[in-house]
């Protein structure tokens, strides 16, 4: 798989509705990374974002999830690019 | 019962001790459909308790084997994983690892999955298989996996996990008689599933496992999966109830934390990414995606329904019906329990001589009774509504986009589930905080949810505003925007004291939420209506039982002693029983509200519960008034005076009373209820004391304002 050089991080309440992208990262409080993690959102995951801006509304392996404005802003993901998926 | 030889005998050998047949845990992600599979395969054999110390519903059910052989199964809460974050889910862990005492730990284990889903949900299944108990995988929702795409090969599953696995469809009553025979089984095939658990870690987990097998006397395979577990949960929510972990394994684990923390290695997540690669390894093998995945039918309706805009607007219009209905749907049945209500006092009014008995039971049973039934019909509608929102999945939906209001007093969306729940009863309301993982963040919703307005002040309301307006020349609407006046100030003091307590008492980094957003239903109308059923039941037994009696109690008290003059005025009489006597007693502390003694007989008979006020002032009014007929409590109200003659109910007194109501703490069960969920007095009397205390302020304002304004 061909990737651009590098692809910008940002924070999964920055991703644009309608938009895939990969997690890369997650921080922050230790139990509910775990959480996170073991809902399905852990590193590497895709997650399409649906809508939303202070409350996030996302697409992780066939679930919707809704993440509020502080836990979107630890994950870290990173913008597919076009066609990738 | 008696079996067929050839299959009681070769299970004699098998289990050992006297025969008794396996007992079955039900476990399963939310939302998979777990308690329409134990409905269908219980039936109505179901005992519904509660975990001691914790008020976690505790559901036994029977099934029965092929054989006919009773079968109990265990339904316990939703959960994403073992390792526990909140009350509900330690409640899960700790009976399936027999740290309970009340409960027995499950021979057998029924993992329910939402096949549509089956990566997510196969976590906790992996976790259980550790436990190395005979498993039954359930593959629920198998129309909403095809539907979907995805072709999912049970004989794979099966071969992979060496378990039996089971397709189902528990709504259609699909695959029931096959897990039935599963069940039936004595011999049920052990996982043979092996995953590597990642080198590093294994010394951990030998060490804790041994500590475990020798100090908290667990089988080794047990204290495996323990230890496997306490590496990712680290024992940090208890419940009260269950056994506690020894002390030196407790140490154990903290060293090796300390010690990874120390290198800066994050062991959980690698414990979790293993598990997940295990199972994304299986999931390619045993699901075949017939196409790419486009926006479902939940994804359509959400796009309009959680919409920055429409959402807002369907979320007014679902709150505006539910008023709606409240205020003049439920007339016409209210009148019609009325009307045959006051028929039947005339009747015994008219049929009975005159005396002592006669005055009990029109004033004391009938009067009292009838005061509350009328409310039946808009508590059945209240009802009706959380019950509609909670099953078709909408619920979750008003808690996103409420998540952002609730951001500013420093809460998060799920906060808004029992907040809402709580305009029906607190009751229920504060045991749907469970699913709110932060303890403080559930505590301070505990502690504002009462302030929302619950059907038992409809009465109450009611009564004011019948009292307050004259029904002929007030328009309706007045009177409904009075009420929702009382509905607003409610919410408001939640929110604000929810918004104090976030800044003061419970100081807390800022709340993170994940929710699920269940995919939309169809009502399920026979549950609601049984919902409704059970709630009208404890609703008209309690006012058959309780407060029944303490009307009786009432009608006594207020007429007992009596006066030496027997030509007394029933003022007169009142005043010198030990209701009048202890009135008196509370009349200085309540005089600067604009409330007399009498109405402090129903404030304190009241603090049972808030409709008991209702049924209180037609015990006392009733008692009072001149002519024999069973009159309204309204009419009563309006003519009571205070000795200098000066009318008691004037509006301003009304409207005070009513808003002591929204913030007053007068309800025991509650008080029960917050004293079981928090396991400490602290919290449930910090809140009589919070509410009441606020309610005596806020009024003491109101009147005094009011007073001076010239009202
Ligand atoms: N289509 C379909 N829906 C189901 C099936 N089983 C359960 N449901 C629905 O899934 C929803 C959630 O079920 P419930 O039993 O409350 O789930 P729980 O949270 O796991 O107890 C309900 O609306 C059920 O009617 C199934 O096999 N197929």
């Amino acid at each position: 798989m061909s990737r651009p050089p590098f692809n910008a991080r940002m924070p999964l309440c920055q991703l644009a509705a309608g938009a895939t992208a990969r997690i890369c990262e997650i921080t922050g409080d230790e139990s509910f990374v775990q959480r996170l993690r073991e809902m399905g959102f852990g590193e590497a995951a895709l997650v399409t974002k649906i809508s939303g801006s202070k409350t996030s509304l996302c697409h992780v392996n066939g679930t919707r999830l809704a993440l509020n404005h502080d836990a979107a802003m630890s994950v870290l993901v990173e913008l597919l690019p076009l066609g990738a998926r | 019962m008696k079996l067929p030889p050839h299959i009681s005998l070769p299970e004699k050998k098998r289990v050992a001790g006297p025969e008794r047949s396996p007992v079955y845990a039900m476990v399963g992600n939310p939302n998979c459909g777990k308690t329409t599979l134990f409905n269908a395969l219980t039936g109505l054999r179901q005992k519904v308790g509660n975990y001691p110390g914790v008020t976690i519903e505790k559901k036994i059910g029977e099934a029965y084997s092929q054989h006919g052989r009773p079968m109990k199964v265990i339904d316990l809460p939703g959960a994403y994983s073992l390792a526990a974050r909140s009350p509900d889910e330690a409640v899960l862990r700790d009976v399936l690892l027999g740290r309970r005492a009340d409960t027995p730990q499950p021979d057998r284990i029924i993992c329910v999955v939402d096949s549509s889903n089956l990566e997510r949900n196969l976590y906790l299944v992996h976790q259980i298989l550790d436990l190395g108990r005979p498993v039954i995988v359930v593959l629920n929702m198998m129309d909403v996996a095809t539907t979907a795409g995805h072709l999912i090969d049970p004989k794979k599953l099966e071969e992979s996990l060496g378990v039996t696995v089971i397709p189902c469809e528990a709504v259609h009553h699909k695959g029931l008689v096959e897990l039935r025979l599963a069940m039936s089984r004595a011999d049920l095939p052990l996982a043979r599933h092996r995953w590597d658990v990642p080198a590093p870690i294994a010394p951990a987990v030998a060490d804790l496992q041994a500590s475990l097998v020798q100090y908290d006397t667990r089988s080794p395979l047990v204290a495996r999966a323990e230890a496997l577990l306490l590496l990712t949960d680290f024992d940090s929510v208890r419940v009260a109830g269950s056994t506690p972990l020894s002390s030196r394994t407790i140490e154990i684990l903290a060293s090796w934390r300390k010690r990874w923390e120390g290198e800066g290695t994050d062991w959980s997540a690698t414990l979790i990414r293993s598990r997940y690669e295990a199972i994304n390894r299986l999931c390619a093998d045993v699901i075949r995606r017939t196409r790419e995945q486009g926006p479902s039918v939940s994804d359509r309706i959400d796009a309009v329904l959680v919409h920055s805009i429409f959402g807002w607007l369907f979320f007014g219009a679902v709150m505006a019906a539910l008023f709606f209905s409240i205020f003049t749907l439920a007339e016409y049945p209210k009148n019609w329990i009325d009307d045959h209500m006051t028929a039947l006092g005339g009747w015994v009014q008219g049929s009975m001589a005159v005396g002592d008995l006669r005055d009990l039971l029109t004033h004391g049973v009938i009067d009292g009774v009838k005061g509350i039934v009328v409310f039946l019909p808009q508590i059945l509608i209240l009802f009706f509504f959380v019950g509609l929102l909670e099953s078709t999945g909408y619920m979750a939906r008003a808690a996103f986009l409420m998540d952002r209001p609730m951001s500013k007093v420093g809460l998060h969306g799920k906060s808004f589930i029992p907040l809402l729940g709580s305009y029906a009863c607190a009751i229920p309301g504060i045991m749907a905080t469970r699913t709110i993982e932060n303890a403080k963040d559930r505590l301070v919703t505990i502690l504002v949810a009462p302030l929302m307005s619950c059907s038992a002040r409809l009465p109450v309301y009611l009564l004011m505003i019948a009292t307050l307006l004259p029904s002929t020349t007030v328009a309706t609407t007045t009177k409904v925007g009075l009420m929702l006046l009382m509905y607003a100030i409610g919410t408001l003091g939640a929110f604000g004291f929810a918004w104090l307590f976030k800044r003061t008492l419970f100081k807390s980094a800022p709340p993170l939420m994940i929710m699920e957003l269940p995919p939309y239903q169809r009502p399920r109308l026979p549950e609601i209506t049984r919902q409704m059923i059970e709630r009208a039941w404890l609703f008209l037994k309690n006012a058959g039982t309780i407060i029944l009696g303490i009307s009786i109690l009432l009608w006594f008290f207020s007429t007992y002693p009596k006066h030496p003059d027997p030509s007394a005025t029933p003022d007169a009489q009142i005043a010198y029983s030990l209701a009048g006597r202890a009135g008196k007693i509370l009349e200085p502390v309540i005089k600067p509200l604009g409330f007399d003694w009498r109405i402090g007989v129903g404030l304190v008979t009241s603090f049972y519960a808030r409709e008991v006020f209702v049924s209180s002032m037609a015990v006392i009014f009733g008692v009072e008034s001149k002519d024999d007929n069973t009159a309204a409590i309204r009419d009563a109200l309006r003519s009571a005076k205070w000795p200098d003659g000066a009318v008691l109910f004037t509006p301003l007194v009304c409207f005070t009373l009513m808003v002591y109501y929204v913030f007053a703490m007068q309800c025991m069960s509650t008080v029960a209820v917050v004293k079981r969920e928090t396991n400490s007095w602290r919290w449930p009397l910090f809140q009589i004391a919070y509410m009441t205390g606020t309610a005596w302020v806020v009024c003491f304002v109101i009147y005094q304002t009011g007073r001076a304004l010239g009202f």
